[in-house]
């Protein structure tokens, strides 16, 4: 767990949801920094929608505390709250053009109307919407529709802003300009952002700090990279990457100089910085390796593991190439640059850096 | 290198050169197909619409032509006697003003009838689907299993239930009764349909502010027309067409159009008067039939927008 933050700008204490006799959020603990984006990422079902719809107030929890700006708001009505809300499949209201969509929220919080063109007049602006303004949702392509979702998020002129999957929607071009936008223009609000998304990419790109979920409790909160670099568990390693993290099956012997050991292979792990002394009980394991931190050809010799292996499989993906092999039995996958031609049945050497492994567990899938 | 001479004899040549089946299929219009598919439409069109074309017929005869007993003719001598006769001057009873008063009657019912089940079901449906309060289903199931209760079982109970608050024979209290029964399927038609529609709409209104009623009138209810069309053609058409409901609620009077016509027709005394008899059916029967000519493409939309999902 990170630091504890002073003044959050969100904070969700002991919060659990229950339908029925299903528990969807379970005592769940989260602190957002003022001006923090930060990104609910995990499989589907895992409650991170939820917890967002928890946040806005849109579903009634079960137990615990949600305070925003410090202001408990567990019983607030979503209006209270001072949030603003994207959504999915943007749900502007289709018999409204754009400029009562954006400004359906203002009239009904009875504001003057030179307020509301003005707040109205910003947000277009910052969004390029301008033009837009008269025509009715069903005249927009995706793109500018989540513009204006967002435009409506904006003119509340809120503290936290929400995002439950804004970009799923659009087509993969569209998806990378539009999170180029939000990553703009989160730098230009300064706002705290919440944002839930299954997309990988997605919350590396944009995230402050991830919070990696699965079955209603969150698994790891941090920086994107210490996430990607040093997952807890094996749930977090395999989520995040793609192509994804190689596991190998072994056993860890311990002692001063401990061995990963499988199949025909032992991998000294003298440079793998271990949790604790996770080092010194010998257990079943799953050593991990992410594609991309696997060396071949020249650089592999220079590593403090190699091995020979042959070329099973080759997957061009344009930029790069994912070459599919065996060690000690089991299937790796790793990464070459694009200009390197590898066929079937190659006779290849790779290696690696202990260092930049990940050590699970194999029965709690707990990083070692 | 590809050969290019061996290029011609190529399946790939085959198909350039215009030979075999290109662009669409023929259809042929005397296929046996078409013979039986037309020929039955034509038979059950011609089986359905013949009495209507006697009825119509036999309306603008005089009756000594139809003592001739040629039902299938055409009229010699057009006549519209018969159809201001049904109008204005028909007698039921004591009252000899034909059906109009029992038109004036239908209207003062429909009309209240169908506002008031349609408002009220509306809001019902709105209240299930978007705001699950707690016994949601159950009150659903109740309003739905009400449905099924055949209209029998309950007419005494109303009767001295409508005569204990003073208003039997009132046309108030049929307008009551017929929103009271047409509430279990318009709340389960509006229900479905708001169903239908989008969640994230129903939330992202209230994060804007808007209340149980904010969001039902300025976002739900312009949404909606098309299955406000088909609550409204139900209704219509339903309560017009009601026989049973108005003789049993209403006096002599209030009596509406279909109650009138049936004593018009089934009078015992004096001359059968088939052509008077044809044309104040037709009369009674042009309001629903009215409406579905004006609204048959929207009923058909609005019925699959709210029965595709439960």
């Amino acid at each position: 767990m990170a630091a504890e933050i002073a003044n959050p700008s969100v904070s969700i204490q002991d919060l659990s949801l229950n339908f029925g006799a299903v528990s969807v959020l379970q005592t769940l603990n989260l602190d957002v920094a003022e001006g923090e984006f930060i990104v609910l990422l995990g499989p589907s079902g895992c409650g991170k929608s939820t917890l967002l719809n928890c946040i806005a107030g849109l579903l009634d929890i079960s137990e615990g505390r949600i305070f925003i700006k410090g202001k408990n708001v567990t019983w607030e009505e979503p209006k209270d709250r001072g949030i603003g809300m994207v959504f999915q499949s943007y749900a502007l209201y289709p018999q409204m053009t754009v400029e009562r969509n954006l400004s359906f929220g203002l009239r009904v919080a009875g504001l003057p109307k030179g307020e509301i063109a003005k707040r109205i007049a910003r947000a277009a602006e910052i969004l390029q919407i301008e033009p837009l303004l008269q025509r009715k949702p069903s005249a927009l392509s995706g793109g500018q529709r989540q513009r204006v979702a967002i435009g409506r998020a904006l003119v509340r002129d809120v503290d936290v802003f929400l995002f439950d999957e804004p970009l799923s929607n659009l087509d993969a071009k569209l998806r990378a300009e539009l999170r180029v936008e939000i990553k703009l223009l989160h730098r230009k609000l300064q706002n705290t952002m919440i944002y839930v998304t299954h997309d990988q990419i997605e919350a590396m790109t944009l995230a402050d700090r991830i919070a990696v979920m699965k079955g209603g409790v969150i698994q790891q909160l941090d920086a994107p990279q210490t996430i990607y670099n040093r997952p807890v568990n094996r749930f977090v390693a395999g989520f995040l990457g793609s192509p994804a993290m190689n596991f190998l099956k072994g056993q860890l012997e311990a002692g001063d100089a401990p061995m990963f050991k499988a199949d025909g292979v032992s991998v000294p792990l003298g440079r793998y910085q271990f949790e604790g002394d996770n080092g010194h009980t010998a257990k079943p394991c799953v050593f991990g390796i992410r594609p991309e931190h696997i060396a071949f050809g020249e650089a592999a010799s220079s590593m403090p593991f190699t091995a020979e292996s042959t070329v099973e499989i080759v997957d061009p993906m344009g930029s790069d190439t994912l070459v599919w092999t065996k060690l000690g039995g089991q299937i790796l996958s790793f990464r070459v640059e694009a200009d390197k031609t590898l066929r079937n049945g190659d006779a290849i050497r790779i290696g690696l850096d202990p260092a930049r492994a990940s050590l699970f567990d194999d029965q709690t899938g707990n990083r070692l | 290198m590809v050969d290019i001479a061996s290029l011609s004899t190529s399946p790939e040549a085959l198909r350039r050169d215009g030979a075999g089946p290109s662009g669409p299929k023929p259809r042929h219009v005397l296929s046996r197909r078409n013979i039986f598919l037309y020929g039955t439409l034509v038979v059950v069109a011609l089986y359905y619409l013949l009495p209507l074309y006697v009825m119509i017929v036999t309306s603008l005869k005089g009756m000594p032509e139809i003592r001739l007993g040629n039902i299938f003719s055409p009229p010699m001598e057009i006549t519209f006697e018969p159809w201001v006769k049904a109008w204005a001057t028909a007698c039921t009873g004591l009252n000899c003003d034909g059906l109009s008063r029992g038109f004036w009657n239908s209207v003062r019912i429909t009309v209240p009838s169908v506002i008031l089940s349609i408002a009220i079901a509306s809001v019902n449906g709105y209240a299930l689907a978007n705001w699950r309060f707690k016994g949601a289903d159950s009150f659903f199931i109740i309003l739905i299993v009400g449905a099924f209760i055949p209209y029998q079982v309950m007419i005494y109970p109303i009767v001295i239930i409508l005569r204990e608050i003073g208003i039997y024979g009132t046309l108030t209290g049929l307008v009551i009764v017929h929103s009271i029964f047409g509430m279990p399927i318009l709340t389960l038609l509006f229900r479905n349909y708001f169903t239908s529609m989008p969640e994230e709409l129903f939330r992202a209104a209230r994060v804007d502010g808007a209340g149980f009623w904010g969001i039902y009138l300025r976002i739900m209810l312009p949404m909606s027309l098309p299955i406000f069309v088909v609550a409204i053609i139900l209704q219509v058409t339903g309560i017009w067409n009601d026989f049973l409901f108005g003789v049993v609620y209403t006096r002599p009077d209030t009596y509406p159009m279909t109650v009138q016509l049936n004593n018009i027709v089934n009078s015992v005394q004096g001359v059968k008067e088939y052509n008077v008899n044809m044309a104040a059916t037709i009369l009674t029967g042009l309001v629903p039939l009215i409406v579905y000519f004006i609204s048959g493409k929207l009923f058909v939309r609005g019925i699959a927008a709210g029965a595709v999902k439960g």
